[in-house]
């Protein structure tokens, strides 16, 4: 057990970070149990702690009578120096033991900037960075989450992924796994790996050969081990009211980013828009019924004490019953004082009224996200938003008494022009101008911000080249010139930080040593802008021989064998070029949630179909 | 409106949580208590609650004391045992009471639980690092000195402080096990006041107190405001 004297606590940022005793949380007997699992995020306290997904699995795995599940973060640089400095390991925040104890170690693998923070973590817990180092006695490394759909960048750091959701998978995997050990660990470490690929959804990436053409892009990928699938797909849900919920959130004693319940209403999104990688790899969608998150509403007030509850999900104005069920919660929690938010909003007035609804008085602001500044390119993003839609939007906000309007938009996108540029501050400045013609005077605020584009696995935009730093720079500073109007705040990303993504994000297996290298050089937290150290992710590159450029700006030919095919969340790429077409010819394609199937492939290659209580039976069917 | 005051602590597990979280955690308590609790007006409602001296981070307490006020009158037991049940690990309510309102005719409504407080006592615990009469005679030394000055330094201001004019009783020094034990009786007033652990701290560099300073644990055990304890004011 790991106890940190006073001195240090009192030393140290935020404290309370490494101090856990929380309300909910999970404390077993370590010799009563046979799996030990530790659930961590590499980033912070605050940004694990807010993380829907650790919550579920935390519950689902402590659910089990074999299993004691608990968590662990990265410590902030401060605290990391003094950890060093005193050989104090990483240590999991209910039973305060070292990380390396447990059997397992599972990292949400929410963006690919927390890389080197894995890393980091896994130095500071004793284990060894590399798969291939770690001994029979060592504990197992897993990873799932967003990023998951291209592992390999990762691939040779990680024991095993996790695709898709995982609320059936863990389980199955802490059984396989107390199976292994009780049977007295048949085949040692690799005994254990092989019984886990047998489960649907696993990826044991040491059980492939990998293989790289003349021209050194990679050819191929192919199994060496008997149980290793070619193709893995994601695990999925089917119905979304049968498995557990989180119903007691661990209760931080300091404030964390998503400081609120969150209830997700439905998974997946399928409004189609081509950048978004979510809305390939979460498909289809499947909505939880009323009945069922109106009691999930109910426990989790008792069980927390919060008086805000989120509704989420990719799209929360989607929810077919989302009037009626905000009418239940609203009567359900009469004089409780609890609050509900929408973390997005789809620009229509069906949404505004909504809004108004639930804000009541506080008017504290809107978001919305055209994602470009033109119809053009909102047509060959998909995004089936008008000006027109936008505008009405608005004025139906600022007649509700809304002064404050955030639009977020996208830079760097296919066939993207000075014009699409441009468009955004025209955009902008139509927003500002309808508030004085509503209004008859100032006094709005519009901010747009506006992010790099980075080309995603998996997604009808993986083709393409990333735009280079100084033409992401240039059309900054274009946009910035074509402001004219006070009203209008202008937001933008780092662009080097987007193009480092750009570059890991659909990187092969040899880009783990760049983040071997950058992290031995330094690299932590590159998330956060004032710690992120652009030279030693440039000198990292330079140092293995790899040319950043040729994974980030390189547009891949439509035949070539891409690094990720075999990790797939079920759409298929021919789908993927038939959007990639449809792109560049501006046409739209209708969402599936009501109109036609546009034949994605994941409802019939995983068996499921969508869920929406408001489709008519029968009018849409995938061909299942 | 209906006013309660509780004793609570604070306890080991939540020693490093300001004194703003603290509320938090106890605000949610309160709603996980289902205590028909009243709320402030506004765009934000709050629960209306108030709480006494601040506590510095790092330091636990047997004496922290929060008003809140109910919209229904519920007997004492049923809202201590509510209470008691939602609370988080790290606090334990040791004492309820209604706050009697005088009425109109006997003039001023009770002070801001803030205002109550006049004193504070203090146990710090730390290893001995040296001579046991070394530690007496520092003590010693200290509680015979007539003017200390403590060098104050925050983010946004340093000044110098007269600390002697906050000890209302010199300070005690023993030994609880192996560890150094003082007691800290020490005023609290609406211009200032001096923390615990800055008298510790001078004890430990001015007048050469052997005590590990890095491993020192501080707990306040009262607060009191007319020579009561603040619990015994309503
Ligand atoms: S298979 Fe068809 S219905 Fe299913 S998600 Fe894909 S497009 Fe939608």
């Amino acid at each position: 057990m790991i106890k940190l004297e006073p001195e240090i606590l009192q030393a140290v940022e935020k404290p309370a970070r490494y101090t856990g005793h929380e309300l909910n949380a999970v404390h077993k007997d370590w010799d009563e149990v046979d799996c030990h699992f530790a659930l961590a995020m590499a980033d912070t306290y605050e940004v694990g702690m807010s993380n829907l997904g650790l919550k579920i699995l935390y519950e689902v795995l402590n659910n089990r009578q074999d299993t004691a599940c608990e968590r662990v973060y990265a410590p902030w640089t401060d605290m990391e120096a003094i950890m060093r400095e005193r050989s104090i390991p990483l240590f999991s925040l209910e039973s305060f033991t070292e990380i390396k104890k447990f059997d397992f170690l599972g990292f949400t693998l929410q963006y690919e900037m927390i890389y080197s923070n894995i890393l980091n973590m896994l130095d500071l817990a004793g284990i060894p960075i590399w798969a291939k180092d770690r001994n029979d006695e060592a504990s197992f490394i897993v990873g799932g989450g967003p990023t998951v759909y291209n592992t390999e960048p990762i691939a040779d750091f990680f024991d095993f992924f996790i695709l898709g959701e995982g609320e059936e998978v863990i389980s199955e995997v802490a059984e396989t796994f107390v199976k292994w050990k009780r049977e007295g660990k048949p085949g040692g470490r690799k005994g254990f790996l092989k019984e886990v690929a047998k489960l649907e959804g696993i990826y044991v990436p040491s059980f492939y050969n990998v293989k790289y053409n003349e021209k050194g892009y990679f050819s191929s990928i192919e199994p060496k081990e008997p149980e290793a699938r070619a193709k893995i797909y994601k695990r999925v849900i089917k119905d979304l009211d049968s498995v557990h919920f989180v119903e007691k959130p661990v209760m931080p004693y300091i404030g964390i980013v998503h400081d609120r319940i969150m209830l997700e209403l439905f998974r997946g999104c399928t409004r189609g828009c081509r950048f978004c990688q979510a809305g390939t790899s979460y498909r289809p969608i499947r909505e939880r019924s009323r009945e069922y998150l109106r009691g999930l509403a109910r426990k989790l007030v008792d069980s927390s004490g919060y008086n805000e509850m989120s509704l989420t999900s990719l799209s929360s104005a989607d929810y077919s019953c989302l009037g009626e069920l905000v009418d239940d919660l609203f009567s359900d929690f009469e004089g409780e004082k609890v609050s509900f938010s929408l973390p997005s909003l789809r620009i229509d007035s069906f949404s505004i009224d909504l809004a108004h609804k639930l804000q009541q008085v506080r008017k504290s602001g809107l978001t919305f996200a055209p994602e470009a500044g033109t119809q053009r390119l909102r047509d060959v993003i998909n995004k089936g938003v008008t000006e027109k839609n936008l505008m009405t939007a608005v004025e139906a906000a600022f007649k509700q008494g809304w002064k404050q309007v955030k639009l977020y938009f996208m830079m760097g996108l296919p066939t993207e022009t000075d014009e699409d540029i441009v468009g955004i501050a025209r955009l902008a400045e139509k927003v500002a101008r309808k508030y004085k013609e509503v209004k008859g005077k100032w006094g709005v605020t519009v901010t747009i911000s506006v992010s790099c584009f980075v080309p995603k696995p998996h997604t009808p935009f993986q083709w393409f080249g990333q735009l280079p730093k100084d033409e992401f720079e240039r059309r900054q500073r274009l946009l910035k010139d074509s402001i004219t109007e006070r009203a209008v705040k202008f937001h933008y990303h780092d662009a080097r930080v987007s193009v480092l993504e750009g570059a890991i994000s659909r990187g092969d297996r040899r880009i783990s040593q760049v983040i071997y290298q950058a992290w031995k050089d330094g690299a932590k937290f590159d998330g956060w802008t004032d710690l992120f150290k652009e030279d030693v992710w440039h000198e990292a590159f330079r140092k293995c021989g790899i040319d950043m450029k040729e994974y980030s700006e390189r547009t891949r030919d439509f035949d070539e064998p891409l690094p990720w095919e075999h990790t797939t969340p079920g759409v298929s790429k021919d789908f993927l070029k038939r959007e990639w077409n449809k792109a560049v010819a501006e046409q739209l394609t209708e969402d599936c949630r009501r109109g036609k199937c546009s034949g994605c492939g994941v409802c019939p290659s995983l068996k499921v179909d969508i869920v929406d209580w408001k489709r008519k039976e029968g009018e849409v069917k995938a061909n299942v | 409106m209906y006013k309660y005051r509780a004793q609570l602590t604070k306890g080991d597990e939540i020693r490093y949580i300001s004194h703003l979280d603290y509320a938090g955690v106890m605000e949610r308590a309160i709603r996980r208590a289902k205590l028909p609790a009243a709320y402030t007006e506004g765009f934000n409602p709050h629960l209306k609650m108030s709480f006494a001296s601040p506590l510095s981070l790092g330091v636990t307490s047997d004496a922290e004391y929060m008003d809140f006020e109910l919209t229904k009158p519920l007997c004492q037991p049923e809202i201590f045992d509510k209470l008691s049940a939602a609370l988080p690990p790290g606090i334990r309510l040791i004492k309820l009471k209604p706050v009697k309102e005088p009425k109109p005719c006997e003039g001023k409504k009770h002070k801001a639980l803030m205002a109550e407080v006049e004193q504070g006592i203090y146990e710090v615990m730390a290893p001995l690092t040296g001579d046991w009469d070394a530690a007496v005679k520092a003590v010693e030394k200290y509680n015979g000195a007539t003017e200390v000055n403590y060098h104050r330094v925050t983010p946004k201001k340093t000044r110098d402080i007269e600390v002697k004019q906050y000890m209302l009783e010199p300070v005690k020094i023993g030994m609880s096990g192996d560890l150094v034990k003082l007691t800290m009786n020490i005023s609290i007033t609406q211009t200032g006041s001096i923390k615990p652990a800055e008298i510790l701290e001078l004890l430990h560099n001015e007048y050469g107190l052997p005590v590990a300073l890095g491993r020192a644990l501080i707990n306040r055990s009262k607060l009191m405001g007319q020579g009561k304890d603040l619990i015994d004011l309503v």
